[in-house]
């Protein structure tokens, strides 16, 4: 999609307990003001249904008019609401030439999962891309599963970076794999 | 012959069923060349079909040889003319992108080996039996001649692991 410098962006985020209807609902209020839905991504989580969207609308457009039109909408729907403009050079995409890999981290539920895992990539200046993590298991045994996407640096490898993160990997006692998700364009 | 733009989704061309080809002509013989110089033009491509080119014939090239994926285990350059997929088996997912359709991957259920039967461009007839990254490249060019992209074959939008598991 060709954007014009001077497009206008926001982020849009709405949450709330899922039912049947809520994209429809909010895309709906976007058709009707003109905007377009450039990325986004919406997901169930547990019983909430989560969307985040970037819009933007070919004319000027106050983030308040967007908020206001957006708000019957969630209000209705049961949804929490959130807009924030994007600084144009916010909203170009993010391209990169690193090779992609996924990373998955699991074992027996703990506190600190999530976060000395991201922790220990940010310091190896690994920039994630997707990130998703789900508790399943029993309620005696609970484990804690989390897939993310990152892009690993040039002169990185998978099994590089699998032995840095070795030390965590015996300390939490859980499993860490990577392996390269690159797509191969045809 | 130059090697031609690629085109790109939602040219209509690239959703049309391609027809068989009849007589390998000096047409036909230009046809495969201007695809393998296409291909070779394209960083790191490993196939091109007919239709990606504008031409709705039943033709494309393929070349993993030098992918990291493919260089252990493929055919070399193939120039298939009116390909046939008479068997196929096991299945895997990998990520695809293409040429036709840019910014945009996902994951895809392919045969992890197949055997093809084409006509190479002096007539031959040839069968090959292609497995792993090959066969993937050669269901995916062939797609093309059906007028099938993998967009219309994208199985998972990530999450595929997380769906089972109910709340109520």
């Amino acid at each position: 999609m060709t954007q014009q410098p001077e497009t206008l962006h926001y982020a849009v985020s709405v949450v709330g307990k899922d039912r049947t209807g809520i994209v429809a609902g909010i895309a709906e209020v976007l058709f009707r003001l003109g905007c377009n839905i450039a990325d986004s991504s919406c997901t169930m989580l547990a019983g909430e249904f989560a969307m985040i969207l970037i819009v933007s609308h070919p004319r000027p457009f106050s983030k308040t008019r967007l908020h206001d039109e957006l708000k019957p909408a969630c209000e209705g729907l049961g949804m929490s609401l959130s807009v924030r403009s994007l600084h144009a050079d916010e909203a170009v995409r993010q391209e990169t030439s690193d090779e992609i890999c996924m990373i998955s981290v699991y074992g027996a539920d703990q506190p600190g999962i999530v976060y000395r895992v991201t922790r220990e990539l940010a310091a190896l200046g690994i920039n994630i891309m997707d990130l998703n993590t789900k508790l399943i298991g029993t309620a005696e045994e609970p484990v804690y599963v989390m897939m993310l996407e990152a892009a690993i640096p040039e002169g990185q490898t998978p099994e590089g970076l699998e032995a840095l993160l070795g030390d965590l990997k015996r300390e939490l006692s859980v499993e860490i794999g990577v392996r390269i998700v690159t797509p191969v364009a045809f | 012959m130059p090697n031609q733009p690629i085109l790109r989704y939602p040219h209509p061309v690239l959703k049309k069923l391609c027809n068989r080809v009849e007589n390998i002509d000096t047409t036909i013989l230009s046809l495969v060349d201007d695809l393998l110089d296409t291909m070779h033009a394209g960083p790191g491509s490993v196939g091109v079909a007919a239709p990606q080119i504008g031409v709705t014939l039943r033709v494309c090239v393929v070349d993993v040889s030098a992918n990291r994926h493919g260089k252990d285990n493929n055919y070399g350059q193939l120039c298939m003319i009116n390909p046939e997929i008479i068997a196929r088996d096991g299945s895997a997912i990998m990520r695809e992108g293409c040429m036709s359709v840019p910014d945009y991957t996902g994951d895809v259920e392919r045969a992890t080996a197949i055997t093809v039967n084409f006509s190479e461009p002096d007539g031959t007839l040839r069968e090959i039996a292609a497995s792993g990254f090959e066969a993937v490249a050669i269901q995916h060019e062939m797609d093309h001649l059906d007028g099938i992209l993998f967009l219309d074959r994208i199985v998972s939008i990530k999450t595929g692991l997380f769906r089972r598991k109910s709340y109520a």
